[in-house]
């Protein structure tokens, strides 16, 4: 087995609120490997973007991050300070976002933006500099760099400042790419053409590339292996194919059957029950129970551990069949 | 449920459009004078009742501004909107009123679409109170009801909306539009801004509507595998004009206007497995303030020629449904090879 690039084991983060402390994000294991395309999906307040958040060491000031081991290329980023921390993951881990207009400052010219990353990490001359962000630009497929380099974020549409986005987020060859929502507020057209550009730059750079979404069918086209979330857990994790084809959380089994496109021909759609509980009115036992069709009274007793199987991990008492 | 708004039907359509075009007048600067910004463009289309039209677009398409022609917010520059068989912008009075009524929206977005100060009970009594004589106690007979036929409890009743999810303030919000028996109901991206699995229990919830008050819904969209699911007819939109129009089936299985076809291809499915590589639709949407001369779609279309660039097709039938294409016979010939 490759050497996990990022490892993460038993993460949680609080938050502190004015109701008391609440856990957003409960017990997650997550490994990266190199090179490897891995698809976070969970509904909202499922934790999926907490749980990056905490990796990046970018968690609001009222959260508390804490966790058995948090680790990227071999540095424990629990023991470093701030400082060093950012180094590193300024440099290496680099993160997008969703919403492409309101990540960039509005009062900065984007070839300024993206100067600005590389003379912090890299450095070198202006003119050098230039030059690399010309070339970035060009990588992300934006047309008549040269001039882009200009223009101010809102004379750009949203699809292009998502690839401006992009440019800033490999400017220093990251090892590991965080895409947080990425496509969810673009038109379909456009979110086909930045999807193709994230995973043509992933397999040309050889990068980690870390899809956290909504979207299944996202997922299902790009992903190697799929981590679900659900109420700040991890509850099932296998490679892609497999997870598509034979679910065994009844939780994603579930969330698959909802979907408008598995249900073609029927009438009415396999909607889940109830509503995705809030930090504060977590259930005892698992997290889904309430939910679930399968749950008996052993459901409600303690916390399912995440049991391995033959291809991944199911936080449940009795997963589906593997049929 | 309460007397209907208007009188049984003796019209076979609840709306007609014939040729709606909209255009806004926008201002490009100082001394630049102003631009017509043809917002929509000649949409023409037929609903009955109980049935379901989804209009499908990305931003720009026109699809939002339809909407608010439909719904009497805004009158067309040209053409005619007909609703029961009346003209509600020609219609005066209680004429007018009683067309306004069988007409309901639905917002894309629960938490801005429902005042955060006032209770559940008084969203849902407004409409009577300003269209109704309704006492206090029929008032809230009725808000109970509908309660209940969105799937809500009655001690929902005394809560405020901040009290409630997304997919359940999406109920209210229905129910709101249901209040006055609407004859027809206009659903701006009803779902978008919910989880899947509340999205599912949603689009369950209008569907059991629909069939229980025969509804006409319009159904605005941009993700095609709910529309896949919800509608009876579809109509592909593309900087105002739309460009394929027809049986849901029909442009599902064949589409045969070339966005259609990069539209289903760009879809992300979870089941890929047997389907086309997708063809990646090169450029931008253009603006539409200054759309491309001919065919809008010409700049980004892979079946494109001189032709396209000259002269803007009309609409016509191929293959059972309307297709404003040039080229439509040969990429429905390419298609069956």
């Amino acid at each position: 087995m490759k050497m996990a690039l990022l490892e993460v084991l038993n993460l949680s983060v609080e938050f502190a609120t004015n109701n008391g402390v609440v856990r957003a994000v409960e017990g997650v294991d997550l490994s990266i490997e190199e090179g490897e395309v891995v698809g976070i999906v969970g509904e909202s307040g499922s934790g999926k973007s907490v749980s990056s958040l905490a990796v990046m060491g970018l968690v609001a000031a009222n959260g508390r991050v804490s966790a058995d081991r948090l680790s990227f290329a071999g540095h424990d980023l629990l023991a470093l300070s701030h400082r060093e921390r950012r180094h590193i993951t300024g440099r290496d881990v680099a993160m997008i976002f969703q919403e492409p207009m309101t990540s960039l400052n509005p009062c900065f010219t984007v070839g300024f933006q993206i100067i600005e990353g590389l003379r912090t990490h890299l450095g070198g001359s202006r003119a050098e500099l230039r030059r690399r962000a010309v070339e970035l630009l060009d990588q992300v497929g934006i047309p008549d760099a040269e001039t882009r380099l200009s223009a101010f974020p809102h004379q750009l549409s949203g699809g292009m400042n998502q690839r401006v986005m992009i440019a800033m987020a490999i400017a220093c060859n990251p090892k590991l790419l965080i895409a947080d929502e990425p496509t969810t507020a673009l038109d379909v057209t456009i979110q086909r053409q930045i999807l193709e550009l994230l995973i043509d730059l992933q397999r040309r750079r050889g990068m980690a590339l870390v899809l956290i979404t909504h979207n299944m069918g996202v997922v299902a086209e790009t992903a190697h292996r799929v981590v679900v979330m659900y109420a700040g857990q991890v509850v099932e994790q296998r490679p892609a194919a497999e997870l598509f084809r034979r679910p065994r959380h009844p939780y994603t089994a579930a969330l698959l059957e909802a979907l408008p496109e598995r249900s073609i021909g029927r009438r009415r759609l396999a909607a889940i029950p109830g509503v995705v509980p809030g930090l504060d009115d977590r259930p005892d036992g698992c997290l889904f129970h309430p939910r679930c069709a399968y749950a008996v009274d052993a459901c409600r007793g303690d916390r399912p551990p995440l049991v391995r199987d033959a291809t991944g991990y199911t936080r449940c008492i009795s997963p589906l069949e593997a049929t | 449920m309460a007397a209907r708004a208007v009188s049984a039907p003796s019209h076979e359509f609840v709306v007609t459009a014939d040729r709606l075009t909209r255009n806004y007048s926008v201002r490009l600067g100082l001394f630049r004078g102003d631009a017509t910004l043809r917002a929509v463009d000649g949409v023409s289309f037929a609903l009955r009742a109980g049935r379901t039209l989804a209009v499908v677009g990305e931003s720009g398409s026109g699809k939002s501004t339809l909407a608010r022609v439909v719904t009497l917010i805004e009158p067309p520059t040209s053409g005619t909107l007909t609703l029961m068989g009346e003209n509600p912008f020609v219609a005066a009075g209680e004429a007018r009123r009683a067309l306004r009524r069988a007409v309901q929206m639905v917002f894309q977005d629960p938490y801005g679409s429902l005042n955060p100060r006032r209770k559940v009970g008084a969203i849902l009594e407004e409409p009577l109170i300003i269209n109704t004589g309704f006492s206090a106690a029929e008032r809230r007979e009725r808000a109970l009801a509908m309660l209940a036929a969105v799937g809500l409890r009655s001690e929902h009743y005394d809560r405020y909306p901040h009290m409630f999810s997304g997919g359940q303030r999406q109920r209210i919000a229905i129910g709101r539009a249901l209040m006055l028996n609407p004859r027809l109901v206009v659903a701006d991206e009803p779902v978008s801004a919910l989880d899947i699995s509340i999205q599912a229990q949603v689009l369950n919830l209008m569907m059991d509507l629909q069939e229980r008050f025969n509804l006409a819904y319009l159904f605005i969209s941009h993700d095609l595998s709910v529309v896949r699911h919800i509608a009876d007819e579809v109509m592909v939109m593309y900087l105002g004009r739309p460009v394929e129009h027809g049986d849901k089936q029909r442009v599902f299985a064949t589409p045969r206007h070339p966005y259609t076809m990069a539209l289903l291809a760009a879809t992300p499915q979870v089941d890929p497995e047997g389907r086309a590589k997708p063809q990646i639709l090169k450029g931008e949407l253009p603006s539409p303030l200054n759309p491309p001369p001919g065919c809008a779609f010409h700049s980004r279309c892979p079946y494109a020629d001189s032709r396209c660039a000259a002269e803007a097709p009309a609409a016509r039938t191929v293959d059972g449904r309307a297709v404003a294409c040039h080229h439509a016979e040969r990429i429905a010939a390419q298609a069956l090879v």
